[in-house]
């Protein structure tokens, strides 16, 4: 078949396909954009157009303790959600699509339930939950209710895998002589691989932005990155802020780049 | 020599005071769990205020920047309260007295420095103490042509269509203040509803925000050329060259307290009790009202001559200060949010 064959006529109907894709490009990445100009301009205030260039809030974001501190406990945080929900989500998606269990349709929509509860209630009743354990309000009790919110990311995704699985792969690995354990390693794994780290990278984005299970959960001088924020945005609003948000949009940015440098995220979408 | 039993000994006795020896010491060093603000405000408490606080009192204060504070107090138990001390403006104090959150009063009993302070600090419309006010009134541009406004009404001025601000009233104090002042300016007082709303709907179109962070940068920004805000808002940018100002109306100020009070629950009462002492000691009350531009509710606060021509330091000038009655409001708020939700949607 010729180029010329291929190429479309350029018509009134792409046009208002592409004129289309524009705008909802635009309406995605303008507050992005906003985002920059407030974080690069002198100002202390949102004003268009800028009147400079500057780096005084990147300067003032790094050098304030608060932020330093609220953007290591998100970041460890995160990590930690990442780690344990990859796993509990993992674990769980394979139990649901190939345990057999009776009832896993409605085990399936009960783990799932997270995503259609109001986390700022989620967040509420975990406080409550502590307070009256006498836990009080520890690192690892914020982590174990960002990692509920974000299990079922992960739970989605690694269940579409599974549910696109050729399992006769498994069996002639099986008939060859695997053992069951070498056959998840060495043939379940890499195969769910993708839909697991893709649920990760979603994990780690829910718990890195994560605010209202947060809002109940952080401890005074122990307090993530957007509950700093909004508790600063109410005294200070100040182009810090845009740099704050900056540096979140760069760190998940990396986050997501660099799980696609490692597992090759592509491979997913071709699924 | 050293016998075999001898060794276990001073190891078991090593193991002990190595175990023992953290809990005894924080059983010694009690905590005082506070509630404060951010900002400025934050900075200075947490780089002078506190660290003196836990010196002279030898205790460690955990102090709570993160809101919503009220909510957490009442998720917690009575007996065990999350919050030792509560600070928050005067509504929500009056939401929590009614749930047996906070104590009704404080008196110079227990706080011997209230004795100190202005009557507004303690009136029958405060529940537990106000150490520090600020006066809400009217910020606006000065290189808009405009003159300094007189009266609450100057900010219906038809010119400022477009260009006045205001609160989300159900979320903010200070617009909770104005729609009261409201009702004084165009009917027969702070509770006279009827003419409030109606004055509101003739303030559209008005920018309306959540915070008065928010109010402080639109002026800045010059995106309203007159808004509803607090003195202390406007002048922490004085001597930084922007052509913003406040105006006190002459129909007077309303009040916006910051309060201290206790929890019944806690079991640190006494240090609680010393902690609202400090905070309305002269020298602390001084410190802080210069940082963040607070009136301070001890009279005996000397301060300094730029401070205190513009802040509430003087009987006649304190004279001017409006207390709501939140008790009133907060048990309309329901209706009154729905009904002014309605005006200023859109």
């Amino acid at each position: 078949m010729s180029a010329a064959r291929n190429r479309q006529p350029f018509g009134y109907g792409r046009a208002a396909y592409l004129t289309l894709n524009a705008l909802l490009l635009t309406f995605l990445l303008a507050p992005i954009a906003i985002i920059v100009v407030f974080a690069l301009n002198p100002t202390p205030y949102i004003s268009f157009p800028p009147v400079g260039i500057t780096g005084r809030w990147f300067a003032k974001f790094f050098n304030s303790s608060d932020f330093m501190n609220a953007l290591w406990l998100s970041l460890w945080t995160a990590s930690c959600v990442l780690a344990l929900s990859i796993t509990i989500g993992g674990a769980c998606a394979l139990a649901l699509a190939r345990g057999n269990l009776p009832g896993s349709r409605f085990m399936t929509a009960f783990f799932m339930s997270p995503l259609m509860l109001p986390a700022i209630l989620i967040g509420l009743a975990l406080f409550q939950s502590y307070l009256m354990a006498g836990i009080g309000r520890p690192v690892w009790g914020l982590i174990m209710g960002h990692t509920l919110v974000a299990v079922p990311y992960v739970l989605r995704t690694t269940l579409a895998v599974l549910y696109n699985f050729d399992q006769r792969i498994e069996e002639a690995a099986a008939v060859l002589g695997a053992s069951p354990a070498r056959v998840f390693l060495e043939v379940t794994l890499p195969l769910i691989r993708p839909g697991v780290f893709a649920g990760g990278v979603f994990a780690f984005i829910v718990s890195f932005d994560q605010f209202p299970v947060s809002l109940f959960l952080v401890m005074p001088k122990n307090e993530t990155l957007p509950v700093v924020l909004f508790n600063y945005m109410k005294f200070d609003l100040d182009g810090a802020i845009a740099a704050a948000s900056m540096v979140s949009i760069l760190l998940a940015l990396a986050v997501v780049l660099a799980l696609e440098k490692l597992i090759g995220l592509k491979a997913y979408v071709k699924l | 020599m050293i016998t075999r039993r001898k060794a276990l000994q001073v190891s078991a006795v090593g193991v002990v005071a190595a175990v023992g020896a953290p809990s005894i010491l924080h059983a010694q060093t009690r905590t005082l769990k506070i509630t404060t603000w951010g900002g400025k405000w934050g900075e200075v408490m947490k780089g002078s205020v506190l660290p003196a606080f836990e010196k002279e009192f030898k205790c460690t204060v955990s102090a709570d920047q993160a809101f919503p504070f009220l909510p957490k107090l009442q998720a917690s138990p009575k007996n065990d309260p999350l919050y030792d001390v509560f600070h928050t403006n005067s509504n929500e104090q009056w939401n929590a007295v009614l749930e047996d959150r906070v104590m009704a009063k404080i008196t110079a009993k227990e706080v011997p420095n209230v004795a100190d302070c202005y009557p507004y600090a303690v009136s029958d419309k405060i529940v537990g103490v106000s150490i520090f006010t600020s006066a809400i009134g009217l910020g606006y541009r000065t290189d808009k042509g405009l003159a300094a406004p007189k009266s609450w009404k100057d900010l219906a001025d038809p010119k400022l269509a477009g260009a006045r601000g205001g609160y989300i009233i159900p979320v903010n104090s200070l617009g909770q203040c104005h729609l009261m002042m409201l009702g004084k300016i165009y009917g027969k007082g702070l509770q006279d509803l009827d003419a409030a709303y109606k004055a509101l709907e003739a303030l559209k179109p008005i920018k309306l925000v959540d915070f008065t962070g928010q109010m402080e940068k639109m002026l800045l920004a010059g995106e309203v050329s007159m808004g509803v805000i607090h003195d202390s808002g406007i002048y922490r940018y004085d001597g930084q060259n922007q052509p913003v100002d406040f105006a006190g109306p002459g129909e007077g100020v309303m009040a916006l307290e910051q309060v201290l009070n206790v929890t019944p629950g806690s079991k640190v009462k006494d240090l609680g009790f010393a902690y609202i002492d400090y905070m309305l000691r002269p020298d602390v009350q001084k410190m802080l009202s210069e940082a963040v531009w607070y009136s301070p509710s001890n009279r005996k606060v000397k301060l300094d001559a730029k401070y205190d021509a513009k802040l509430y330091t003087t009987e006649a000038k304190v004279a001017q200060l409006i207390q709501p009655d939140w008790k009133w409001y907060n048990a309309r708020k329901e209706d009154i949010d729905a009904r002014v939700t309605r005006i200023l949607k859109g």
